[in-house]
């Protein structure tokens, strides 16, 4: 049972940790929640599934495809949910926008996709076992996720960039850096990381259009948990949460799992209320 | 010139004669018109979808051969898109603005549960072919006809399946949380207490929950000698049977319907995993010994070769309630009209009308007209042009 736990908790745990990661990228950049993170998991899981077994195109191409697409539905979300709302962000306009647009993508996948879920491909050639790449892929994308942006962030000057704006980005602008361009930038780079969570998560979750409002709902837990635009804290609470649904799920089980789970995210923000690893914010007064 | 009272009253009683012989004239070439309510788009459409093909062919056949008395059917198409609210509207329409003599529909229970009462209200006659339980009264909607069995009559098959026909004592039932799965759960878990069986597992799960294993196993652990699953979610089924072939657990699983669609197979993660898989169906509509259907089905099969319409992706029972539910309002039409009150008369009395997908009596009390005998459980993993073979047990 504990190795059950453990496996699938992780897998799980591992998606929901993108999600939130996709949430972090584009709040960073933009200070905006954007609501269309569990969409683009979604769409990652919904055009794999179409490059790869519906239009038979070669694995590696279909990643490829659907990480542009991904890429692609990010950027749109800057242009029409995020930037003509930005002068307003204190009147948070953008939970409309961002959950109106998250709502037409995913009606149009409904329409046409499919509303039953449909089958995802396995990725690799090998036989089915214990440690299947069911639960392991969605781990791997998690791991290469992390590792890759702390050399983007910490190593390249592009990754500086993106750290400048999300840190103060009227400075940012100050001295000479295309806030615009470099905004699109991690809104493409968010809508990567959402459908690499989709795609490596496909053979767990399949690809279903009702799979958005859940990335989106259970994605947001771990950046609750783990502090707004903390990626580390993210991955770690995203991780947590999946073991505690699945160990709720064996030991309570049925719908008792979920409640489980929202009595414990409820008593965690209690007594931490900016989240597991968030800092207090400063106010000047 | 100027016109007398008595003239005038000529005129008049002669313009009254006249209409009245010239109406009937014009009716009689108008169209009948039909109400027809079913689910071509959105989330529950694919049982809409299949059955739409049945009954555009009906309309299709009884138009060219002459219609009714000389009378085409006009069937009046409102797509409910799936939606409760999107199907009052088209039955208000129906209704209001179109006038149809009758309504065909709504072809799903959610839709039918909000459609039933306005079509009540306004005295319009209702065929429809959806499974929940109260969705027909003959006291308080006396012009409402099911020509489909109830969930009763769908648990109670799966039911006697499993206890007398595979003799499990210990079963599972379980559910996703939609209204459907909780309420096919609460109202079949008694009833299999009362034929004595031993419910050691009952839950509730969300169909979105990626693993189940936590479920199978609690219900392995429990004993349980047969899983019974209540959902139409494709996913959700297909993770139970998934796990329970990944344990090696050798148990059958036996309940709704879905258990046996394409879609369901599509997400198995071997197409042997659909052994020992045993979904409800119809008598009718199934291949009995040596692969055989009954003539009549095997008839109606032609007909849907010569018109070139797909089974591939649907299922025969869908297409045959389509095909039947215009024959029988059109059967109703030509011996009575298309009066409300004469078609609800003549439905009252009808007795095995010989359907391709069941023989359908009504009386003036049980507006439930599909026969408990027809309603049966198949091999899932023998489908074939949109039919299964019985499960074993069954005979002839």
């Amino acid at each position: 049972m504990l190795a059950s736990i453990v496996l699938s908790g992780l897998a799980i745990g591992s998606i929901y940790a993108l999600i939130g990661v996709t949430y972090n990228v584009m709040y960073s950049a933009s200070r905006v929640f954007s609501f269309t993170a569990g969409t683009l998991g979604m769409v990652g899981g919904i055009l794999g599934s179409l490059f790869i077994l519906r239009m038979g195109l070669p694995v590696w191409l279909g990643f490829l495809l659907a990480l542009a697409g991904g890429a692609l539905l990010g950027v749109i979300t800057e242009i029409v949910a995020v930037r003509p709302v930005l002068k307003s962000l204190d009147q948070h306009l953008y939970v409309l926008s961002t959950l109106a647009l998250a709502l037409m993508v995913q009606q149009f996948a409904a329409i046409e996709w499919s509303t039953e879920p449909q089958p995802f491909p396995r990725i690799f050639d090998i036989a089915r076992g214990g440690f299947d790449q069911t639960f392991w892929l969605p781990m791997a994308a998690c791991v290469i996720t992390i590792v890759g942006l702390e050399l983007l962030y910490r190593h390249t000057l592009v990754g500086h960039a993106f750290l400048a704006i999300a840190e103060d980005n009227y400075a940012a602008r100050a001295l000479g850096l295309p806030e615009r361009n470099l905004r699109i930038a991690s809104f493409a780079l968010a809508g990567v990381i959402g459908a690499l969570a989709g795609f490596a998560g496909g053979q767990l979750l399949l690809a279903f259009f009702a799979n958005a409002p859940l990335l989106t709902f259970y994605g947001f837990v771990p950046v609750a948990l783990g502090g707004m635009g903390n990626n580390r804290g993210a991955v770690a609470a995203g991780l947590i949460l999946g073991l505690f649904q699945q160990a709720a799920n064996f030991l309570v089980g049925g719908i008792f799992a979920s409640v489980a789970v929202f009595t414990a995210f409820i008593f965690v923000l209690l007594a931490f209320p900016d989240g597991l690893a968030g800092a207090s914010a400063q106010r000047r007064v | 010139m100027s016109i007398t009272r008595r003239q005038a009253l000529k005129s008049a009683a002669a313009a009254t004669v006249a209409s009245s012989f010239a109406k009937p004239a014009i009716a009689q070439k108008s169209p009948i018109q039909v109400g027809y309510l079913p689910a071509l788009t959105g989330p529950s459409s694919s049982t809409g979808v299949g059955i739409n093909r049945g009954t555009q062919l009906a309309i299709e056949e009884i138009n060219k051969s002459g219609g009714i008395d000389g009378r085409q059917i006009e069937l009046i198409t409102r797509d409910t898109q799936s939606d409760p609210t999107k199907a009052v509207n088209g039955a208000a329409e129906l209704t209001r603005g179109a006038k149809v003599s009758v309504v065909f529909g709504p072809v799903n229970s959610g839709e039918s549960l909000a459609v039933t009462p306005l079509l009540a209200r306004t005295n319009t006659p209702q065929v429809h072919p959806c499974w929940v339980d109260s969705l027909t009264d003959a006291k308080k909607y006396p012009m409402c006809f099911r020509n489909a069995p109830t969930n009763q009559q769908i648990g109670g098959a799966a039911n006697r399946y499993v206890f007398e026909v595979l003799k499990r004592k210990k079963v599972a039932v379980i559910s996703d949380t939609t209204g459907y799965g909780t309420a096919s759960v609460n109202a079949y878990v008694p009833m299999l207490k009362q034929m004595g069986a031993e419910v050691v597992y009952q839950g509730n799960v969300d169909a979105a929950n990626p693993d189940l294993k936590p479920e199978i196993l609690r219900m392995q652990g429990a004993g349980a000698e047969a899983i019974m699953p209540w959902s139409v979610n494709a996913g959700f089924l297909s993770r139970i049977i998934n796990t329970r072939s990944q344990l090696n657990w050798d148990v059958p699983i036996c309940g709704q319907t879905t258990l046996g669609s394409g879609q369901t197979k599509a997400l198995l993660d071997k197409p042997e995993y659909w052994a020992k898989v045993y979904p409800n169906n119809f008598r009718p509509v199934c291949y009995g010994e040596g692969g055989k259907l009954p003539d009549r089905t095997n008839a109606f099969l032609d007909r849907l070769k010569s018109a070139k319409i797909d089974m591939g992706d649907t299922l025969l029972w869908w297409i045959a309630l389509g095909w039947d539910s215009p024959n029988m309002i059109a059967e109703a039409i030509k011996a009575v009209g298309p009066e409300p009150e004469k078609l609800v008369g003549y439905l009252n009395q009808l007795k095995n009308f010989p359907g391709v997908y069941g023989d359908i009596s009504f009386t003036a009390d049980r507006h439930d007209g599909y026969p408990d005998q027809q309603v049966v459980m198949v091999e899932a993993n023998s489908l074939k042009d949109g039919a299964f073979n019985l499960a074993p047990g069954y005979g002839a």
